[in-house]
């Protein structure tokens, strides 16, 4: 009973996966001839991790979660395939990173590999330069191909951080001086009647935080500190701080320039502040282009990081606590794309609506849980807190240096809090407002809460209870290697209480289910975009698709397409974003100086005016 | 001109000046003010979409809405007092079934320019309402 069906989920996944490629099994099999795409994601999966980490074997690229794999090959050549032709192509444009490798030096490796495919021979430092400093690229002494011992700078994680340091001076420091005013406008004080939109400020921060908030706060910051250390904290906590004004920028964006249809529905985003600003400012062209490539990487960012990411570190963490699941992964998958199903497809809403209403609950619920925690072991916290500064700029080799420290926590703060990938303004500009401006103030909490609060207690929780380091956790060992972040953190939640696992399960899963059904709905509206309402239902096959395939498949290349795609948004939207960032100031200071000079009302001095 | 005698004719509005031109023909065409029939049709809503999740809009407030608005615009247009019906669904089918349940004469729709992808997709709602309908189609091309 169970053998057929395992082998009809291998077949029923690889048959999706076609239908997402644009090519036949043909190509697939052309593509497993020559092996050159496993190559290229071990360079991804060794991207910042120390050079002496052993290479790979050249086949590991699809390992198979599930314990009887029925047909590995095909699934491998649907998996190179797709390493090939789209994770490859795409990773070289979007993690380009100017041979900074060879210029960035990071630290002292003591060990080096050759990463010429026919040597890979492992040297001794020490024992080639037993004197001096080696330089930034050592010559390998069998075969003389060069080894490259620096850091990488990948171009859209420089282009994330430029991004929210140029719209922090642009917006005037809006991430500071518009902080208390927007938990006072999420708090309804300058709620008037009769403002058009679908839902209250808080109503819809919480919608966006249910999409934001998922395992990119439990598993990307343990996969961040794994890669980067402890001091990859520090720069998650900077680039969340300075993410707050690009989430500020896109939201007022999405404000501005959202319709308000005749029935009273609102949709916004950057498909439409892409097009319609930038045709303002006479760059209708590019206009219309940069909202079609976001269009079009908001809905690969669907399939991945909501979905594939969210379904797939889940799993890890269900799997380790529920030996059933650990035997037959795709049940759990089949029980998510039902349970996403009856809401997507269904139209049964009570159940999303429930499930996004408890999401700001469970995170309370969370960040108390780190705090107890933390309380626990507070002996430790003091020198945790001075590990994850001086760690921030001590260039450590193991971690890819200073600069690959840094950029591990910009490129998790932005997976996990979207600042600048735009999809947050999508589910703000419902809001009830007639001044744009405020809802984009309330947006900037979102990363404040999502990254400097909630991140913030998962990395202390991992540096404090020291999980992170294997030689004191042997075994978390394996969680490191394999970048299974959330299992390394429930094993940190289990220091203090055995049976916190088991709530962090919970949340997790609540957490990824939040954040699949809010990201079919950007998904959903991107679609819509390009190719009409009345075809959604293609689109949302091809999520429930994906979500199942997240369950089964452990290959690294497809979440690596999930992180590629949820980064890239940034392109379109960070570059419109900048273009207009002039009207947003414009828009900015119209509002603040109506706001300071008392002609914009709170709700009571309102009430008061009436009443006298 | 009494083109059709006392026969009900139905016009889909989307707020379109387009579609609002193709409810001047049909006003020339009908004997009579009182045949004619505007229908806008709206998408249901996605059960993710936050006022959904929140349960701030629904359905029967769409309706309202839409139909304020469409009067208001109706009032504009010279067309006050017409009788308006707002549907949700499919446009195609619900064009059609709506002219099936009147036994209407008629259905005046514009065929409205999309641009050529979602053409080659969806082909227009004119398309789907000739082919659906059980009743004399006008298209006006634009």
């Amino acid at each position: 009973m169970i053998k057929p069906n395992h082998r009809t989920s291998w077949h029923l996944a690889a048959l999706l996966l076609l239908f997402v490629s644009p090519a036949g099994p043909i190509h697939a099999q052309d593509a497993s001839v020559e092996k050159a795409a496993p190559e290229t994601l071990q360079e991804e999966a060794g991207e910042l991790a120390q050079p002496d980490v052993p290479a790979l074997p050249a086949d590991s690229g699809s390992p198979p979660a599930t314990p009887v794999p029925e047909d590995p090959d095909w699934m491998e050549d649907v998996d190179v395939f797709f390493g090939k032709w789209v994770v490859t192509p795409l990773y070289r444009v979007l993690f380009f990173d100017f041979w900074s490798d060879r210029w960035v030096p990071a630290g002292t490796p003591e060990k080096v590999t050759c990463p010429n495919p026919t040597c890979r021979h492992s040297h001794d430092v020490a024992a080639l330069y037993p004197d001096s400093k080696p330089p930034i690229v050592i010559p390998c002494p069998d075969c003389g191909t060069d080894i490259p011992t620096g850091a990488k700078v990948p171009l859209v994680v420089l282009w994330l951080f430029v991004g929210a340091l140029f719209f922090t001076i642009r917006m005037g420091f809006i991430n500071v001086r518009g902080f208390w005013h927007a938990i006072q406008v999420t708090l309804g004080n300058y709620d008037k009647p009769g403002e058009k939109g679908e839902v209250s400020h808080f109503q819809a921060l919480a919608s966006a935080l249910s999409a934001t908030v998922g395992l990119g706060n439990i598993a990307g910051v343990a996969i961040a500190i794994s890669l980067g250390g402890p001091g990859a904290v520090f720069w998650l906590i900077v680039a969340g701080l300075l993410g707050m004004s690009t989430k500020f920028s896109e939201c007022t964006l999405g404000q501005l320039y959202r319709k308000v249809d005749p029935d009273g529905t609102v949709s916004g985003g950057p498909m439409h502040y892409l097009r319609d600003g930038l045709s303002e400012i006479g760059l209708g062209r590019l206009g219309a282009v940069l909202a079609t490539i976001f269009a079009l990487v908001c809905m690969g960012g669907s399939f991945g990081g909501g979905n594939v990411f969210q379904v797939g570190q889940s799993l890890e963490m269900v799997r380790s606590m529920v030996p059933f699941v650990d035997a037959y992964p795709w049940v759990y998958g089949l029980v998510l794309v039902f349970l996403a199903g009856i809401v997507i497809i269904g139209g049964i809403r009570r159940i999303a609506s429930t499930a996004e209403k408890v999401v700001p609950a469970m995170c309370g619920l969370y960040v108390l849980a780190s705090m107890y925690i933390l309380a626990v072991n507070y002996v430790h916290v003091g020198p945790a807190l001075v590990e994850i500064v001086t760690k921030a700029f001590t260039p450590s080799a193991a971690y890819g240096g200073f600069v690959g420290v840094m950029m591990t926590g910009i490129r998790r703060a932005a997976f996990s809090n979207e600042a600048g990938l735009g999809s947050a303004s999508i589910a703000h500009a419902a809001a009830k407002t007639d001044e744009p401006v405020s809802e984009g103030i309330v947006a900037l909490l979102e990363p404040f809460i999502d990254t400097v609060v909630v991140c913030t207690m998962t990395g202390l929780v991992i540096v404090v209870t020291g999980v992170y380091d294997s030689s004191r956790f042997p075994e978390c060992a394996e969680f490191i290697a394999d970048g299974k972040g959330a299992p390394l953190t429930a094993v940190a939640f289990s220091t203090a209480l055995s049976w916190f696992p088991w709530l962090l399960t919970i949340a997790v899963c609540l957490f990824a289910y939040s954040t699949l059904i809010s990201w079919s709905y950007y998904g959903e509206r991107c679609w819509s975009h390009l190719f009409g309402h009345k075809t959604a239902l293609v689109y949302k096959i091809i999520f429930l698709g994906f979500v199942f395939l997240g369950s089964i498949v452990k290959a690294q290349n497809i979440i690596d397409f999930s992180d590629l795609m949820i980064l890239s948004m940034a392109f379109p939207n960070i570059l419109g974003a900048a273009l207009l960032s002039g009207k947003i100031r414009r828009a900015l200071d119209d509002y603040w100086h109506r706001l300071k000079t008392g002609e914009i009302k709170t709700s009571a001095e309102m009430q008061k005016g009436i009443e006298s | 001109m009494n083109w059709l005698p006392r026969k009900t004719v139905v016009v889909p509005v989307d707020f379109s000046s387009d579609s609002f031109a193709a409810l001047d023909t049909a006003a020339k065409l009908a004997a009579d003010k009182a045949d004619l029939r505007v229908i806008h049709v709206l998408p249901e809503l996605e059960p993710a979409e936050p006022g959904v999740i929140w349960q701030t809009i629904d359905d029967a407030d769409r309706e309202e809405h839409a139909a304020k608005a469409l009067e208001a615009e109706l009032l504009k247009r010279g067309h006050q007092g017409l009788a308006v019906r707002v549907c949700f669904g499919d446009p195609g089918h619900q064009i059609a079934d709506y002219a099936e349940e009147l036994d209407a004469g008629l259905i005046v729709i514009s065929s409205k320019g999309k641009s050529a992808l979602k053409r080659l997709l969806l082909g227009s709602v004119a398309d789907r309402v000739v082919r659906l309908a059980h009743c004399p189609v006008l298209v006006l091309k634009r």
